[in-house]
């Protein structure tokens, strides 16, 4: 199907990727020296910090109890929802472009989870308790409040977690049986254990088809209800802006829309740095970007939907959190998140801004930073005025939370780094189904039905 | 009992809406708004009662004092005819608390004298009943606090000092509460009498504007001003089912 | 000891097409082994049912229970009124109930891929590594030489580019 990847061999799949997993640059210790540095720098070392000092080292008070690291954890979690989503709509749906992208997306998933399973520590105020969230039979005979949103957030994300790294590991067995066949050493040792002894046999492929898309079908409405559980987080406060029905919808286009974007930033990155030029193509941005297109037009449509029932009915108390939202001290934030997710996104619509690299790597930062906004106005703007005049306030973020912000993209960063030295980040059986096999010979005859009952 | 027992008899007992109205005691209060004048004598000694801290200036002034009654200043009208109008705000207590439900560790619950119980040993800090509460009466405690001697001296024995990261409110003083009952019981009395038992704000409010009480028992002071007609709840159409219950100011001039 | 013919082609349809000869010659335990999923091998080497799907309907029924069962079983025994909600609430219990579905429904269909496809299996089996490269292989266990020559035969005449003698393991 792709012009680009015609001239390709099966064998030079292989021998690409596992290069790009066996062969490495000065380049590639120096980024991951530098991202390694600047997580333990800018998120370990403020975290023990505030650990240490209480969480009075974020910008919180009263009534802002809840901040930059909520607004962080529902990023991360936002930006979990395209890899594996996507990918297992694609998957269902038979879509070829998803071959060569779908290994990093999944992956992204992964570790924006856990960076978002880090927040959640950093967010508490005794995070060294944070185990009694979990139901396990203990001597206090206490149990977790099931009836808590946030309990659903635990069990949704533990969830979501062993659902995401079970399906990009099944994905991956034929890959790492492959890559076992070509490494020595350690490699060769950790690559045998990974593969499990995957020989390719007509059974394996069978049984793997079946188990992957069962996987598929069940983590689908996973994702859905993950970030729906997180938007009830907020929906089901009596909070003025929060409380508010579309808020599960909006949090899932959100995520899904912020996560596409994410995509794009890899993939442009994968492309460039891991030398993937042949499998990462301009078809793959070209849907991204039509994908992205659609997701802002929704994302814009509930903004609207949101303003206009708030607006429309009027109530004192709605009334206020609105003009706050748009008028207030954090106006100027709520902009920038129009100019970044509603408007710029509609440079899509040209088709030569969709195939030009550099423009949809600037675009997918835009939105990411849009959507960032988007989380911190949601915690922000809405808690600085609820009910009572007496208690609204405003809440700043500290210097310790701008770098922890900052620090958690390196913690990302180091993640994935270490992630395309192990796994193979193209799927090498998937692109290779993409790709013409060698046409039939004159001397193969017509297939004869088996004879005899089928074993 | 069996397990299986167990939880047929909860099953029915407690799947039953309104079924904290039957608990033994329902403490609740009422608030005279007329005969507030915003002295803040409640605020004073709920800090000394109940060991808050004191968070200094600079915590102040970023907005995390901790008070477990304060009181709201409200101003009506443009200057020269301005009123002014006071609202002392503590935890009401409600009996469908949504600051209850939103606990992940069950750290805030409801107990069988129809308070709204804080736990501070279990609390794991995630500040969602803060923002959960309509009324923002519940404080966080961002960082540990230190009473310098001689302060320290004057700590209630009976009450624990908050460390970081937990969230604390206002528990109608729970531990009064609980000495109470544990005297009527070594009396070998089954209930506590009214007006044996008062909260700090209550006991040191120069002009008898807080009430306090057992309101299941109809005789009692607080039962009775309840029923009067200046009687409301703040937010009421929250439906929280506040137990601090406001009687209105009224104004001479209409 | 156990040998086998393997023959190793350039193209899935002849391998195909051996894998059917082979299957009319009276040979039965035929293996496929290819870099990617060959469609079509059903119809040559008969249906193949997995028991996946059970294990995955399985799996999310015991999910569903012990997700009720946990939320609500444990509500029952520590009594603990919360908000002036019945203990037993079942409407958030049911979002406890769907987590614990889904995540047991995924633990139980990667057991039931394990145990449909012998995998994890560590010990030598048939295996050239070609076939995870651009090879597709088609092998035949054979009790005799006399065997071997047969299914040797229909490998070449069926285009093999290359057949081997491999033994495995008991």
């Amino acid at each position: 199907m792709q012009a680009e990847t015609n001239d390709l061999q099966y064998a030079d799949v292989n021998n690409d990727i596992v290069r790009s997993i066996v062969e490495t640059g000065p380049r590639y210790y120096v980024a991951l020296g530098i991202a390694g540095g600047v997580a333990l720098l800018c998120f370990f070392f403020p975290w023990f910090y505030q650990l240490y000092f209480g969480i009075g080292a974020a910008g919180l008070n009263h009534p802002g109890v809840w901040g930059t690291y909520l607004a962080s954890f529902i990023f991360w979690i936002g930006l979990s929802h395209s890899g594996t989503l996507l990918s297992c709509v694609l998957h269902l749906t038979n879509s070829s472009w998803r071959k060569a992208m779908y290994r990093s997306a999944e992956a992204m998933t992964l570790f924006s989870l856990m960076v978002a399973a880090t927040f959640v520590m950093v967010h508490v105020g005794r995070p060294w308790f944070i185990h009694w969230a979990l139901p396990y039979a203990n001597q206090m005979e206490m149990w977790p409040n099931f009836r808590s949103p946030l309990l659903f957030d635990v069990m949704a994300i533990a969830t979501y977690l062993t659902g995401s790294s079970i399906f990009i590991y099944m994905g991956s067995i034929p890959d790492f049986a492959a890559v076992r066949d070509r490494t020595t050493g350690w490699r060769n040792t950790m690559y045998t254990l990974l593969s499990l002894g995957w020989r390719g046999t007509d059974r394996e492929w069978h049984r793997l088809h079946w188990a992957y898309t069962f996987l598929a079908v069940l983590i689908i409405p996973l994702a859905v209800s993950v970030h729906s559980i997180v938007s009830w987080d907020f929906a089901m406060s009596l909070v003025p802006a929060l409380h508010q029905t579309i808020f599960a919808p909006y949090f899932v286009v959100g995520a899904i829309y912020s996560g596409t974007a994410g995509i794009v930033t890899v993939m442009f990155v994968l492309r460039r740095y891991m030398n993937f030029e042949q499998y990462i193509t301009k078809v793959h941005f070209d849907n991204l970007g039509k994908l992205l297109l659609l997701l802002s037009l929704i994302w814009t449509y509930i903004n609207m939907v949101e303003l206009f029932t708030a607006w429309y009915s009027d109530t004192s108390t709605e009334h206020e959190a609105l003009s706050y939202k748009l008028f207030g001290y954090y106006a100027w934030l709520y902009w920038e998140m129009i100019a970044f997710c509603a408007v710029a996104p509609l440079l899509c619509i040209s088709g030569r801004f969709r195939t030009s690299m550099v423009p949809m790597l600037i675009l997918s930062i835009a939105i990411n930073i849009g959507m960032y906004t988007e989380r911190f106005l949601i915690v922000g703007t809405s808690l600085s005025r609820q009910y009572l005049p007496d208690s609204w306030g405003v809440y700043v973020p500290s210097l310790v939370e701008m770098s922890i912000i900052l620090g958690s993209f390196a913690l990302f960063t180091t993640l994935f780094l270490i992630f395309v030295k192990i796994f193979p980040s193209v799927s090498i059986y998937e692109v290779k189904e993409t790709m013409d096999t060698p046409t039939v010979t004159s001397n193969a005859e017509p297939i004869a039905p088996p004879e005899g009952s089928p074993a | 009992m069996s397990i299986f027992e167990r939880f047929t008899e909860g099953w029915k007992k407690y799947r039953k809406p309104g079924y904290y109205r039957e608990f033994d005691y329902h403490w609740a209060m009422t608030i005279d708004l007329d005969k507030c004048t915003g002295c803040e004598a409640c605020v004073t000694a709920c800090k000394a009662e109940n060991n808050l801290p004191i968070v200094g200036e600079e915590e102040f002034a970023k907005g995390r004092e901790v008070q477990w009654i304060r009181i709201e200043r409200y101003w009506e009208g443009e200057y020269p005819n301005v009123k002014l109008g006071f609202i002392p705000m503590l935890c009401q207590h409600c009996d469908a608390a949504p600051c209850e439900t939103v606990c992940p560790v069950s750290a805030t619950y409801h107990n069988q004298d129809g308070l709204n119980t804080q736990i501070y040993n279990r609390c794991i800090g995630t500040r969602s009943c803060a923002v959960y509460c309509p009324f923002e009466v519940r404080y966080f405690n961002f960082n540990d606090h230190h009473w310098d001697s001689p302060l320290d001296q004057q700590l209630n024995p009976d009450v624990t000092v908050r460390e970081k990261g937990v969230m604390e409110k206002c528990t109608f003083c729970i531990q009064r509460i609980r000495q109470a009952k544990d005297d009527a019981k070594d009396d070998g009395r089954r209930r506590v009498r009214d007006g044996e038992v008062q909260p700090a704000c209550v006991q040191s409010c120069p002009s008898n504007a807080l009430v306090f009480g057992d309101r299941k028992d109809p005789d009692s002071q607080v039962a009775k001003s309840m029923k009067d007609p200046r009687a409301y709840r703040v937010l009421e159409e929250l439906n929280t089912d506040p137990s601090v219950v406001y009687l209105k100011k009224v104004d001479a001039k209409g | 000891m156990k040998n086998f013919a393997l023959g190793l082609f350039g193209e899935p349809s002849s391998a195909l097409a051996a894998a059917g000869k082979l299957k009319g010659a009276g040979f039965d335990s035929l293996e496929l082994m290819s870099p990617i999923p060959i469609a079509g091998v059903e119809e040559v080497l008969g249906e193949k049912k997995s028991v996946i799907k059970r294990f995955t309907l399985f799996g999310g029924l015991f999910g569903a229970l012990f997700g009720f069962t946990l939320a609500a079983g444990t509500a029952v025994l520590y009594l603990h009124p919360v908000g002036g909600r019945p203990i037993i609430t079942i409407p958030p219990f049911l979002i406890i109930t769907y987590e614990a579905l889904i995540f047991f429904g995924i633990l139980f269909t990667v057991a039931g891929f394990f145990i449909s496809s012998r995998l994890p299996a560590f010990r030598d089996r048939v295996y050239v590594p070609e076939t995870g490269v651009d090879k597709f292989a088609v092998s035949v266990a054979c009790d005799n030489e006399e065997h071997f020559k047969r299914a040797e035969a229909i490998l070449h005449e069926a285009g093999a580019e290359q057949v081997r003698e491999v033994g495995e393991e008991d």
